[in-house]
């Protein structure tokens, strides 16, 4: 039974755990055994410490065996994204920059998982510093959609979705800024989920574009999914943007078949590969079928979404990122000479050419002369943005798009052109700059590349998000899908 | 709307130091991605900026003193330390 466990969901796992017939440590062994035969070919892990995975392993059971365990969580591996702080682990944003660090403390997610009995997992991979749509920018290593070797897992959480497709692990954190949780997770055929801006603690999340990053759970179900965002959503008073304990309350879900559904008017048509339109559109008549009642939507805005995004965000970048100086963590330049000559050398020998050209972008559209019309006005078509959302949700509990236009494209083959791959996040990028919980979720195959669609929601629905995703999951055989390696 | 774009002049805002290869790339990738963001500058905004926050109040602790890490912790992540003191290049010069 060992060598199937990696095919399992958190939650059978879990029964299985509380049962007794499984260990965490016969878990993770069997977990350790796949990652020796699997994760070279892949590459979604950038550090896993066996040692320290058994010895949590190890204290999980003696936990469950005192009866003193923690809940659905305990003794179930949970790898993260390498922005995320656990104490004791590498945090090094797969950036030359940080490779030296060892995080000294833990971010509010792990302080939760740890609680919740969970084992802390490995480092996965990702586009430095988070920016970026395919995992081609990471300065540690390449990751491969596990679908086909040739292609990109998506990004910026690349690592995450990789790991999951390639049943390396049955839980990972994201992070999504414009859509790196949903777009690697709809081009690995696992389902990932941002929430409503503030419902999860960033403290220990390193920073990138501060209003628009959220940390969320990624999983092969959406009943997975929600077991791991159960687990992370609470206050916390060290992010000054997460809800208080009063302010957080979910929408109830209430009857996914009596859900109203928007389409945005043309989204369907933005460059979207026949085969991803007709994925789609079949969920689409799959919820109509229901009984959903499923209506046009106008979002005459969506258009600026990708120029205000890459203005907001390449702006708020260059202003976090100029703590990167070679001073109190990270690469320091041996160039000798004075402060200012070492805090240049130190960034252009520790950062990756992405991150150059967006810190470049951000100081631009940011400086004197030039704040006003980049800046300011992309504040204001953000403002616009978010109103047509809001307005449109008024209307509707959910609206359903493609998560990305086209299927996974090959490695290289947008490499050189930064512009290209911006388009990547045309769907997903509204639901940050509107603080909107998104969710994506496998909803076919263009050829042998998974496919999946897009729900927004109103702040605070995640449960109606996952709702109609378990619906839809729930009458199709896209859960708990793996690549065959 | 890019008019004046200079790269050298940005990198220096930056704190980045560019290649010859490198400031004919950036430049050319920037200008075509400033092209793009013209949309923004041809649409009809609203004038206000304000309700782009999804939580409408900031949550402000109060200004009292937290847990922090030891100096120990920081010195040990730190790229150069002495006597736990993070060390950097002479700021000021001897005037002696």
């Amino acid at each position: 039974m060992a060598d199937a466990l990696h095919t399992l969901s958190a939650a059978e796992l879990g029964r299985r755990l509380a049962a007794g017939t499984l260990t965490s440590r016969t878990l993770c062994e069997a977990l350790l055994a796949r990652y020796q035969a699997v994760n070279d070919k892949v590459g979604a892990f950038t550090h896993l410490d066996q040692a320290d995975v058994l010895a949590q392993a190890d204290a999980s059971d003696a936990r469950r065996q005192a009866g003193q365990g923690r809940g659905p969580l305990e003794g179930i591996p949970v790898a993260i994204k390498d922005n995320i702080a656990v104490k004791g682990q590498p945090l090094t944003c797969s950036s030359k920059m940080l490779a030296p660090l060892v995080s000294p403390y833990d971010s509010h997610v792990a302080e939760r998982l740890r609680a919740a009995g969970a084992i802390l997992y490995g480092r996965l991979n990702m586009d430095e510093f988070a920016m970026g749509s395919s995992t081609e920018n990471s300065a540690l290593r390449k990751t491969f959609n596990p679908w086909d070797l040739a292609r990109i897992p998506g990004g910026s959480s690349g690592g995450s979705a990789a790991a999951l497709a390639a049943g390396l692990v049955p839980l990972s954190l994201g992070s999504d800024t414009g859509g790196s949780i949903r777009q690697p997770a709809s081009h690995c055929g696992v389902v990932g989920l941002k929430p409503t801006y503030g419902l999860i603690s960033r403290f220990g999340l390193v920073a990138f574009a501060s209003s628009l990053d959220q940390i969320g759970p990624m999983a092969r179900s959406v009943e997975d999914c929600e077991l791991l965002l159960n687990a992370l959503a609470s206050a916390d008073a060290r992010d000054m943007t997460c809800f208080g304990p009063s302010d957080r309350a979910l929408t109830p879900a209430g009857d996914p078949r009596k859900f109203r559904i928007g389409i945005p008017k043309g989204f369907l048509g933005k460059g979207v590969a026949p085969e991803v339109a007709a994925a789609v559109n079949a969920a689409v008549e799959f919820y109509r079928a229901q009984g959903c009642a499923i209506s046009e939507v106008e979002l005459p805005s969506a258009d600026l979404a990708v120029p205000t995004y890459y203005v907001v965000a390449t702006a708020e970048a260059s202003s976090n990122l100029g703590r990167y100086d070679g001073v109190r963590y990270g690469h320091r330049s041996s160039v000798a000479g004075t402060p200012v000559e070492m805090m240049t050398a130190s960034r252009s020998e520790g950062f990756g050419p992405e991150v150059k050209r967006r810190i470049l972008l951000g100081t631009f559209v940011l400086s004197a002369g030039y704040a006003d019309a980049y800046y300011v006005r992309a504040l204001r078509a953000r403002a616009k943005i978010r109103a047509e959302y809001l307005v449109a949700l008024a209307g509707v509990d959910v609206l359903l798009t493609p998560t990305v236009p086209t299927p996974a494209f090959k490695v290289g083959e947008k490499a050189s052109d930064p512009l290209q791959l911006y388009l990547e996040d045309i769907f997903t990028i509204p639901a940050n700059l509107a603080g909107l919980p998104a969710i994506s979720v496998p909803c076919g195959k263009s050829g042998h590349l998974p496919v999946g669609f897009h729900l927004v929601g109103a702040p605070l629905s995640e449960a109606k998000l996952l709702a109609a995703g378990r619906l839809f999951e729930a009458a199709h055989g896209y859960a708990h899908q793996q690549a065959a390696l | 709307m890019a008019e004046g774009f200079d790269i050298d002049h940005l990198a220096k805002l930056a704190r980045l130091s560019l290649t010859a290869e490198e400031k004919a790339l950036y430049s050319a990738q920037l200008g075509q991605i400033l092209g793009h963001f013209q949309a923004l500058a041809d649409a009809d905004l609203p004038a206000t900026i304000d309700d782009a926050r999804v939580v409408d109040e900031a949550a402000l602790r109060s200004d009292e003193p937290g847990p922090v890490l030891g100096a120990e912790a920081v010195t040990r992540v730190a790229p150069a330390s002495r006597d736990g003191q993070i060390s950097v290049p002479r700021v000021v010069d001897d005037e002696s």
